[in-house]
């Protein structure tokens, strides 16, 4: 998979695919940009969902009705459980996504920012039937959802 | 190199919708391969998306997505026309990125 070093700079420089190149070229992609990304990567190395949720500062996040969480209860392939998340808590700047029992729960987390709304729809893996929660941030505190999943053939092996 | 990436932008007043699927294998690092040796972890750990050059999406990605990872997103206050622009970065230092319009739906 190791790429020669003249060829992934050759990417770096082009984007992943030859149709962008015309793009590259009339200057509507900056290839190689920084991503503003800020999120602790220790949460997503946390191996239990109390340290993950610990380590994203949402221990104390109350429950609310105004987070919608729509997943199948029975998920016959834990390879790919879709799920969609609607924060209707205004100012909502972060959701994120925990499956308690995965080896690391913390599965991923968006921030929103306008004309950005506060709602995705994202494929998991679960290995196995478990908890899924997720915790919306807004205004400097947390709210949580959870709801169990049944996963019939789980999707981590 | 991986598939490219396929992104659809569709505009209804000025609801906008996104659906984004990002080739890549987001292997979780668990899984053995035929040979019983331990495959890797190599998957995406943060995505970006613009809006007419303005970052208004950051996702920061775990192992649990899923393979070719597939997201929908929604806007409000968005026109035909608009540019929006996706980017990834994985765990190996890869990039992808991707750029289309806001289309009448």
């Amino acid at each position: 998979m190791e790429m020669a070093p003249h060829r992934r700079s050759f990417l770096q420089a082009f984007g992943s695919a030859g149709i962008l190149a015309g793009l590259v070229g009339g200057g509507l992609l900056r290839p190689g940009q920084a991503l503003a990304v800020d999120f602790n990567r220790a949460a997503f190395d946390a191996r239990s969902a109390a340290d993950a949720l610990r380590l994203i500062g949402a221990t104390a996040a109350e429950t609310s009705a105004d987070i919608v969480l729509k997943t199948p209860e029975i998920a016959e392939n834990g390879a790919a459980v879709p799920i969609e998340v609607i924060s209707n808590i205004p100012g909502t700047t972060r959701l994120s996504v925990l499956v308690d029992k995965n080896p690391f729960p913390l599965a991923l987390q968006f921030n929103f920012a306008p004309p950005a709304v506060a709602r995705f729809q994202a494929r998991l893996k679960m290995g196995e039937s478990s908890r899924l929660r997720i915790v919306a941030s807004a205004g400097g505190k947390h709210y949580t959802v959870f709801r169990e999943v049944k996963v019939t053939a789980g999707g981590c092996g | 190199m991986s598939d490219p990436i396929k992104i659809r932008a569709t505009v209804k007043g000025s609801d906008g919708e996104v659906r984004v699927l990002l080739p890549h294998p987001m292997e979780s690092g668990q899984r053995r391969d035929a040979g019983g040796q331990a495959v890797p972890a190599h998957f995406i750990t943060s995505v970006t998306l613009s809006i007419n050059g303005r970052p208004v999406i950051e996702g920061g990605l775990g192992t649990a997505v899923s393979a070719n990872p597939l997201f929908g997103f929604q806007f409000a206050g968005v026109k035909a026309g608009d540019k929006v622009a996706i980017a990834w970065l994985d765990n190996k230092g890869q990039r992808g990125n991707a750029e289309t319009v806001f289309a009448a739906g």
